[in-house]
């Protein structure tokens, strides 16, 4: 079921009113009527997956109880990789298989040998790698002994299949979002209505922004080599936005309708453009993936302590995973592995934290210096960006040869969607504006002129948003 | 929405056309010696101008991008209600194996659903036909890209469209010979529409001739158009004997390549035309 569909219009509302309704005599109901729309959200898309959801959820609840019990830490260890293989074989198998087989034919033909082992094929079952990671989460935390595992099932099976979050995140930990299960929610007239204003905000991004960016995208990428620079450019630039627009739409959305019920997520976009250096930028985009990553698996190969040699080690390892976390492709590891190679010169100079703070809060406009820092920073996240969306390294290398070329020939090319390649760039232009004056708050209902901003935003949804295509969020791939 | 519906209704029936099916609905009273009717490898492909200076015939280029043979068909009616015409020079290749509407055509026509014609055929051919025709705006919604804020502001200032809608020829400049694509394996027994095409011609004494536009060596399963000869033994094969420097990419000509191709149509037609 997609946030931006008729189905979910209909679902939400339903759910809303059991929910504050129906269920709200105490806590268990209401985990109940959660968890059984979770269980419908994400049947919608194919039920049969759910029982995927469901043995994870049991594996890690019988094994966190465990964990808790073992004093023997041998034991302790062995439950905790049983977690570890077990949710992690899962994904391998689901996600990676093919890639790994596809490779490795690839692999023996280069040789001169012909194998022919079975490629499957294998759907990815929608969320599993954020699930995947909520639920290791449980289980690490516990077995670290930071988390008391819980003995109420229900509650449990709502953490790892919590609808607003289920399929794109944000990737909660346990110790925040477990124990507001375990409270009777009484409804907040504010905490709605800030979910509400989240909601729609996030449907501009999606709707207006991601989608509409998405038709230019796709026209261009699918047929770069017809493109001059300018319009390449145009379509690197377009996917950023329709990335960002995409993904933190979908979160906005997320938090939003968890505040619906009462239950906060953590924040998992923070004006990612405006980064001055590629730190700041990992800080501000995907926060939840990206701390997951900081806790579970930097800090605990030694982050940025040790030598040199093991900074830079640490620093790949965790951009390579995070590469190939969003998908079984040798762009994502090259995306990865170029995102470290940002990363290390301002870790080996200790610059990784200079921009701890928001940008400029007291000036209307940022200075030279910090405007330069943001339009290259940006700028090398979009060249990035370029192998994200190609179909193979060759495409993406072919598309920055050609961007590189400086071939303006045809101007303003007409594209094949009937419209000029950078006519687009308006709307961009007028995003980015409104997004630095909004930088403090979390969307732009604030301040004086609620309604007339939220009557605004409605009708740039209708008149501007693009409805032709009702697209996945990017990140249900993943 | 029903204020943003009536406005926008407004504007597309009551401004210039600036696409080929709101043409064809303003259009009246007139007499073609020849209609081009097709996909892009119709507008692409076939220089009006050009063909108006050899044969001093009044032509038109209605060909539309993305088009299929139930789109054509559509455009088709709707001509026929208020003009005249003696020949229909109609692309047939790969179309061949489809049968539905497109959006292209049909976005284009929603803000005359009210039109017999176009409601018919809408009702016949998309399933979200009651939603289109009762709910306020949503055929401008889910038609955005086509019909939506940009177009109407367009309409509304009188901004002339790209390509002359009176003139059809839209020509592709530059040279992508990299590309490749592939014509069908199979071919379907027949075409429903394409025979709703040929009764309606005979209904109306217009003279069909069905051809193939070229396509460059790039494009693979060519055997297809073999397999479409044998199906439709009049077709005029022009699919083979291009220069590949004659075409943007494997299946449109570039401007160059439609000056030849175009020269070339006429000398082949010339004779099988009614006058």
């Amino acid at each position: 079921m997609l946030f931006n569909s008729l189905d979910f219009a209909i679902f939400l509302p339903i759910v809303f009113m059991l929910y504050w309704f129906v269920a709200n005599k105490n806590y268990k109901y209401q985990n109940i009527v959660l968890l059984i729309a979770s269980y419908i959200f994400y049947g919608f898309w194919d039920w049969r997956f759910l029982l995927l959801i469901v043995f994870s959820t049991v594996l890690d609840y019988f094994l966190g109880l465990e964990l808790f019990k073992e004093i023997n830490q041998k034991k302790r260890k062995a439950l905790l990789l049983t977690s570890v293989f077990v949710n992690l074989g899962f994904l391998g198998f689901f996600k990676y298989y093919n890639f790994f087989i596809d490779n490795f034919i690839a692999a023996f033909s280069f040789f001169g040998q012909d194998i022919k082992p079975n490629s499957l094929n294998i759907i990815l079952p929608v969320g599993i790698s954020f699930y995947t990671f909520q639920t290791l989460s449980y289980t690490i935390d516990v077995y670290r002994k930071q988390l008391e595992p819980t003995k109420d099932f229900i509650a449990f099976s709502v953490f790892v299949s919590f609808f607003p979050q289920l399929v794109a995140g944000p990737i909660e930990r346990a110790k925040q979002l477990l124990p507001q299960f375990y409270v009777k929610k009484s409804f907040n007239y504010l905490k709605a209505k800030e979910g509400l204003h989240l909601i729609i905000w996030g449907l501009f991004k999606k709707i207006v922004i991601a989608d509409s960016c998405a038709i230019y995208v796709n026209e261009i990428f699918s047929k770069y080599e017809t493109m001059n620079s300018l319009s390449l450019l145009l379509g690197a630039i377009y996917f950023a936005f329709q990335i960002y627009g995409d993904f933190s739409g979908y979160s906005d959305i997320a938090i939003g309708t968890s505040k619906l019920f009462g239950v906060d997520l953590m924040k998992n976009f923070k004006y990612p453009y405006f980064s001055r250096d590629i730190a700041e930028f990992w800080r501000r985009w995907h926060i939840s993936l990206s701390t997951w990553f900081r806790d579970y698996v930097y800090i605990p190969l030694g982050g940025s302590k040790g030598s040199k040699w093991l900074k830079i080690r640490n620093v790949f390892i965790i951009f390579l995973i995070s590469g190939f976390w969003h998908g079984a492709n040798w762009t994502f590891l090259v995306w990865g592995a170029l995102n470290a190679i940002y990363f290390l010169p301002l870790l080996l100079t200790n610059r990784n934290r200079k921009h701890l703070g928001d940008i400029e809060s007291e000036r209307l406009l940022p200075s030279f210096k910090d405007f330069m820092s943001m339009l290259i920073t940006f700028s090398l996240t979009t060249l990035g960006w370029i192998f994200f969306r190609a179909n193979t390294i060759t495409d993406a290398f072919v598309y920055i040869k050609k961007l590189f070329a400086f071939n303006f020939k045809g101007g303003l090319q007409y594209l094949s969607i009937e419209r000029y390649a950078p006519e687009l760039m308006l709307l961009i232009i007028g995003f980015v504006i409104l997004e630095w004056f909004i930088k403090k708050e979390e969307h732009p209902f604030f301040g004086k002129f609620i309604t007339t901003k939220i009557v605004l935003v409605f009708l740039g949804i209708i008149l501007l948003g693009n409805f032709s295509n009702v697209s996945d969020f990017i990140y249900f791939q993943f | 929405m029903y204020i943003s519906d009536f406005v926008y209704t407004y504007i597309f029936q009551n401004t210039n056309p600036r696409n080929k099916l709101q043409y064809i609905l303003n259009v009246e009273n007139q007499n073609y010696d020849i209609v081009f009717l097709g996909s892009s490898r119709v507008a692409n492909h076939v220089d009006t101008k050009l063909f108006d200076s050899l044969s001093s015939k009044k032509t038109i280029n209605l060909g539309v991008l993305g088009a299929s043979l139930n789109d054509n068909f559509l455009e088709l009616k709707l001509l026929i209600t208020s003009n005249k015409i003696k020949n229909l020079v109609f692309q047939v290749d790969s179309n061949f194996e489809m049968t539905n509407s497109t959006t292209m055509v049909s976005a284009q026509a929603v803000p005359f659903i009210r039109n017999n014609i176009v409601k018919k055929h809408i009702k016949e051919n998309l399933s979200n036909f009651n939603k289109m025709y009762y709910l306020p705006f949503y055929r401008y919604a889910i038609n955005g890209h086509k019909m939506g804020i940009r177009e109407s502001f367009f309409s509304l200032v009188n901004k002339k469209p790209r390509v002359n809608p009176e003139i059809g020829y839209n020509p592709k400049y530059g040279n992508y010979p990299k590309q490749t694509a592939s014509l069908p394996s199979e071919i379907s027994k027949s075409n429903p529409v394409l025979d709703n095409i040929v009764n309606l011609c005979k209904k109306h004494n217009i003279n069909l001739i069905l051809f193939v536009a070229p396509y460059s060596s790039k494009m693979k399963n060519i055997e297809y158009i073999d397999k479409l000869n044998q199906k439709l033994p009049n077709l005029l094969d022009m699919s083979r004997g291009y220069e590949d420097k004659l075409f943007y990419n494997y299946g449109h000509l570039n401007h160059n390549g439609a000056q030849v191709f175009t020269k070339d149509l006429y000398v082949k037609i010339k004779d099988k035309l009614i006058q």
